[in-house]
């Protein structure tokens, strides 16, 4: 078969084309099909020349066009409807900051960067890869680090460590000094993953010790009361103390191995994964647990999207797998992305794109997917020389990773060509 | 009609054809009788005539149209020939005929005489027999021959003829054939030319009547061709156009017959012929069963160009092929004769070995005995055992996840925390290193100054204790990671030892470690007199036990570290102890030496079991957390399954490695173990032990995991599975630490 009959159709009306069926041949990729709509597009006014990519049900090109409607089973006997938007840009890589450790975890904001370091220290660095601030304060490595508030003058930020306490930083930002508020006690173990809900008042901590705990994360000038381990001398105790005592709100025990990682997946709720193979959703404000995804191996990572409702997981059978959380029957994969080679060690949704999202592997790899391709990445980022252990993705488009290499990489993602011309 | 003779036209009707059959009442025909007159009185006698008219065949005979019916015996004048007057004719009827009234046999109806009148005066004499049909050889001895009919003797006529006057007649008289006896009366008669002729007719089976023609065209009225006018004009019946109501209800009691099932349709013929096996119950050693079982004799080679009376050039023997044909040995020859080339086949001479090897082929065919080989037919398939595949015995490790490098010798001994947290590792470098994991970070590195032989986590998930085997001394350290108070508490525990008042005489020396040491997290060091190479906990964490590389009794120890007290258990060596072990849940304690392992119970100190390991020298052991199961690895590159219920011996010999195993483990709670060899690789094998005591386990190898490189000949040295995980650890040689996942 030498020839399709394909009809276009695109949502970004500037690059809208006649609705009338074409033929095309049938081993043309996307790069045929891309040269086909330009020339389109050039006949009808002056028109720059853009990549776009194809979409055939809703799943994107990646090899010849009858290959891909053999495998989806597509008639090819019939008229076939490609959607095609703009290609989506490489990003384009920024800064590279220099740790002098391993990397845990990174968060980002619009204008600072905040990391964990396998150092002890949390930093805070400027998006141009300038060292801000050096937080130093915990015994242990630090796991996780995120934000809670920022302001001009001073932001909250919370760190959790393998010394099993997390802990609540004022940062001044004028005078850049930053102070020890609260020490969350309460974990018998490290803890691995901190989540803020969307109110920034409370946070909520996974740990090894496979307890999920829930804080306050307002600062107050009130030390919470300790039960204190009666043969453990108090004095040594204070001196240990950095900043006041906090104790938890609440504690969700249920998961049977460690727990990996945690978020809120709505203002009451909480979705934690672990290394008993299942994903659970807790309802924060009772402590009840809702309902439980079980996969089959066990899970680094989890990651919500508000734009799509689906939780991506990283789990250590090299796949990222896609769930509804809704779904009663609490064991449905929607679908994997399976191209790593290694554990997926972190994955984040985008925040500005419903079918994007970004994955860090072992494999030293950092891979941007679109859910609708789900057996090869929109693109890999090669950079790492070792083991990726985080990965974020801020509103701005800055994709974030770091890794064992002791680097954290920047990247500049445009969603696509015409949002940076916007 | 000649003069002279006499004519009788006679009518004669057949009573038994009733009038039936005749062509047409023109067609009766007379029967015409001639008589003669010539020569004398030649009375035709009633019998004669009566012949002559019944052999006729009954169709012939035609049938009087007089409607007057007659009787039998009835006088009639009948006038036979000239001058001859037979005015009263009586004769009875033939007795072979039943003669009742009804049905007369044949009744001679009416003579009619030609005109022959009127008859001449002359009386004749009545000479007509009346003794009936009885057999004249009754009067045989009698001079009379009958009586007439007025009941007179008829006097036999005189015949004095001798055999010469018979001759001479016969010689003489023309008409001597023609003439013949009459039995009733002695007189000769000569027969007539139409008589002659008469009776050649009837002997040829012709009809007696010349005139007669049997085959008269035959009138067929039922005629097969179809005809315009009906044979009957009779209209069509009724009921020839109109349903049959007894049909309608025979049809419909079939119908409600089949619905009722009463009626069943017929069952399909089975067309299959069937055959018999005469010699089914045949005994295979009759001879007849033997002959089932013939084999036939090899056949005789067809003979080829080197018998040919002309062979080709090349099948010709040079002379040098014949001086080495000839040295041969008869059976060794490929050819048992020369090929040899003749001018013509004329001058082929007779075969000299022709009898030798017809003998031969005899021998061949029947004196030599031939049996046939009973081969079993196995396919070898059926042979190996019916497995699982592995993808049904998921989980298991596959694919290597992690390489923790730091060491930079072989790394010797791995442990791992109850948690799956921490990982340990020994190392030939010297150091102890602790590692994460979930991520591969080094996070402690302890060096001990000593190659490190074996590292052990304490099991019990409340004390934070790794027993080291550094050279001659076992050192107890607290790695202080996790949760620190539970390492906290570990040294709290160990710093509330008391000294006991009096000294006791110990196999080892217990020394707390020194300011610098604590810092490193080195506890307590136990002293051994030689190497320690081997040190495992007990499952409950308070004792351990320590191999020490000695040939006396004091190789195996056993400590209890919240007394500091040890003890030999052992009066005497048994040989050179590989390992020991200690059971999870009951109070028994496993020494492997190079053949065996004992099975100690070490409350009732006593040998409970020993176990032969058919293997040359064991390397390894390892116990199933069930308790009943262990495992040995072996320098023979075997792996023992023992199951403890079962035997004393192997329950299954694993050979999948090619080369020595240097570690075993067991899986705590999937049915997992594994086998490090020094060929590189971990074997991951599914060992599932069943509750049910019936059921045997069941082992099939899962996975074979690379990934180590060969260093100075060795591969894995250890292999550990993660507490709580699918997941496999090994050491090896190349100075890493892999984990597969």
């Amino acid at each position: 078969m030498a020839q399709l009959t394909a009809r276009f159709r695109t949502d970004n009306r500037r690059y809208a084309v006649e609705d009338v069926p074409f033929s095309v041949p049938a081993a043309s990729e996307t790069t045929d099909l891309s040269h086909l709509i330009n020339k389109l597009l050039a006949a009808g006014h002056d028109h720059k020349y853009v990549e776009f990519d194809f979409l055939i049900n809703g799943q994107f090109l990646r090899m010849p066009l009858v290959t891909h409607m053999e495998m989806e089973n597509i008639s090819t006997e019939e008229v076939v409807e490609i959607e095609y938007v703009e290609k989506y840009m490489a990003p384009q890589p920024e800064e590279c900051i220099f740790h002098d450790d391993w990397i845990s975890s990174v968060q980002a904001t619009e204008e600072w960067i905040l990391t964990g370091c396998y150092d002890q220290t949390a930093r805070i660095w400027s998006l141009e890869g300038k060292s801000i601030m050096t937080i130093a304060g915990h015994t242990e490595v630090v796991k996780d680090v995120a934000w809670v508030k920022q302001d001009s003058l001073s932001c909250l930020l919370l760190s959790a460590s393998m010394d099993q306490t997390v802990l609540l930083w004022e940062w001044n930002v004028e005078k850049n000094k930053v102070k020890a508020l609260h020490c969350c006690r309460g974990h018998a173990g490290s803890v691995d993953s901190i989540a803020v809900d969307c109110t920034r008042t409370k946070f909520c901590s996974g740990s090894w010790d496979k307890m999920l705990k829930i804080w306050s994360a307002v600062p107050t000038e009130e030390e919470d009361e300790m039960e204190e381990a009666a043969n453990r001398p108090r004095k040594k105790q204070k001196t240990e103390q950095l900043g006041l005592t906090r104790t938890p709100l609440a504690t969700l025990s249920g998961h049977t191995e460690a727990v990996s990682s945690v978020l809120w997946s709505d203002t009451e709720e909480i979705c934690s994964a672990s290394w008993d193979h299942t994903i659970k959703l807790w309802d924060a404000e009772t402590g009840d647990l809702k309902s439980t995804l079980t996969g089959n191996k066990v899970f680094n990572s989890v990651s919500y999207s508000p734009l799509c409702r689906r939780l991506a997981s990283g789990s250590t059978d090299r796949h990222i797998r896609l769930w509804d959380p809704r779904s009663k029957d609490g064991s449905l994969v929607l679908l994997s992305l399976t191209s790593h080679t290694g554990w997926v060690t972190s994955v984040k949704w985008s925040p500005t794109h419903e079918h994007q999202l970004i994955s860090g592997s072992l494999d030293n790899i950092v891979k941007l997917w679109d859910t609708r391709s789900c057996k090869a990445p929109l693109y890999d980022l090669a950079a790492h020389e070792d083991k990726v252990l985080c990965v974020d993705w801020t509103e701005a488009g800055l994709l974030l990773s770091g890794g064992a290499d002791n680097k954290l990489y920047c990247y500049r993602y445009p969603a696509t060509a015409s949002d940076v011309g916007a | 009609m000649s003069p002279g003779a006499a004519y009788l036209d006679v009518c004669i009707l057949c009573p038994e054809r009733g009038g039936r059959g005749h062509t047409s009442p023109n067609e009766a025909q007379p029967v015409v009788v001639q008589g003669t007159g010539v020569g004398g009185p030649t009375p035709l006698s009633p019998l004669q005539l009566w012949r002559s008219v019944i052999a006729l065949p009954a169709s012939a005979i035609p049938v009087h149209p007089s409607p007057a019916p007659c009787r039998p015996g009835r006088r009639q004048r009948v006038c036979l020939g000239r001058g001859l007057d037979i005015t009263q004719l009586s004769y009875p009827l033939p007795p072979f005929l039943p003669a009742p009234p009804q049905h007369p046999g044949v009744h001679l109806l009416e003579m009619v005489s030609p005109a022959l009148t009127p008859l001449p005066s002359a009386p004749l004499q009545d000479i007509r027999n009346t003794v009936g049909n009885i057999p004249m050889e009754w009067y045989q001895d009698f001079p009379h021959i009958g009586y007439n009919l007025e009941g007179k003797k008829i006097y036999k006529p005189i015949r004095n003829k001798d055999e010469l006057d018979m001759f001479l007649e016969k010689m003489e008289n023309p008409d001597y054939w023609r003439t013949v006896q009459d039995k009733m009366t002695g007189a000769d008669i000569k027969l007539t030319d139409e008589q002659v002729d008469l009776v050649h007719r009837l002997q040829k089976g012709q009809f007696g009547d010349v005139h007669f023609n049997p085959y008269e065209p035959a009138v067929d009225f039922f005629t097969h061709e179809v005809m315009i006018h009906p044979v009957t004009n009779r209209p069509a019946d009724k009921r020839s156009f109109i349903p049959s109501l007894i049909e309608k209800e025979k049809v419909s009691k079939l119908v409600h017959a089949i619905k009722m099932g009463w009626i069943k349709p017929r069952k399909p013929k089975d067309d299959t012929p069937t055959y018999y096996d005469l010699w089914a119950h045949e005994d295979p050693n009759s001879i007849l069963g033997r002959h089932k079982m013939h084999v036939p004799a090899p056949k005789m080679k067809l003979p080829g160009h080197e018998e040919s009376y002309n062979p080709p050039p090349e099948y010709l023997l040079s002379e040098e092929e014949k001086l080495a044909w000839e040295q041969q040995e008869p059976a060794e020859r490929k050819l048992n004769f020369v090929p040899q080339q003749y001018r013509c086949l004329r001058a082929v001479p007779a075969y000299s070995r022709f009898i030798h090897e017809r003998f031969e082929r005899c021998l061949d065919l029947y004196l030599c005995p031939r049996q046939r080989k009973m081969r079993v037919n196995v396919d070898p398939e059926d042979l190996i055992p019916k497995l699982p595949k592995p993808r049904d015995l998921q989980p298991f490790p596959t694919t290597q996840a992690l390489v923790y490098r730091g060491h930079t010798s072989l790394v010797r001994c791995l442990s791992i925390s109850p948690s799956g947290q921490w990982l340990v590792s020994g190392s030939d470098d010297c150091t102890v290193r602790f590692w994460e994991v979930c991520t591969a970070r080094c996070m402690k590195t302890l060096p001990v100054g000593g190659v490190v032989k074996s590292v052990a986590w304490n099991p019990n998930p409340t004390i934070c204790l790794v027993a080291i085997c550094v050279e001659q001394s076992v050192l107890l350290v607290n790695p202080c990671l996790g949760d620190k108070l539970l390492y906290g508490a570990t040294d709290q525990l160990l710093e509330s030892y008391v000294a006991p008042e009096e000294e006791r005489v110990q196999p080892v020396q217990w020394v707390t470690a020194t300011m610098e040491e604590h810092s490193k997290g080195v506890r307590l060091v136990v002293q051994h007199s030689k190497a320690v190479k081997q040190v495992t906990w007990h499952g409950k964490g308070d004792y351990f036990a320590s191999v020490v590389s000695d040939n006396s009794n004091m190789q195996v120890l056993i400590h209890q570290t919240s007394k500091r007290w040890s003890q030999n258990p052992f009066r005497k060596s048994k040989g050179l102890v590989q390992c020991v072990l200690f059971h999870p849940i009951r109070p028994y304690f496993f020494v492997a030496t190079q053949r065996y392992v004992r099975v100690y119970n070490l409350l009732k100190q006593e040998l409970t079991k020993k176990l032969m390991t058919n293997c040359k020298w064991v390397s390894s052991m390892a116990i199933h957390p069930g308790g009943d199961n262990i495992i040995c690895g072996s320098y023979d590159s075997k792996l023992a399954w023992f199951d403890l219920d079962l035997s004393t011996r192997p329950y299954q010999l694993l050979r999948h490695h090619k080369k020595a195993l240097r570690s075993v483990a067991f899986h705590k709670h999937y049915p997992l173990f594994a086998s490090g060899s020094d060929d590189g690789t971990v074997i991951v094998c599914h060992g599932m032990v069943y509750n049910d005591l019936l059921q045997n386990p069941l082992l099939v190898p899962v996975k074979v995991l690379k990934g180590h490189a060969m260093t100075l000949d060795l591969g894995v040295l250890d292999v550990l599975f993660h507490p709580t995980q699918p997941w496999v650890f090994s050491s090896g040689a190349d100075s890493t630490v892999r984990l597969y996942t």
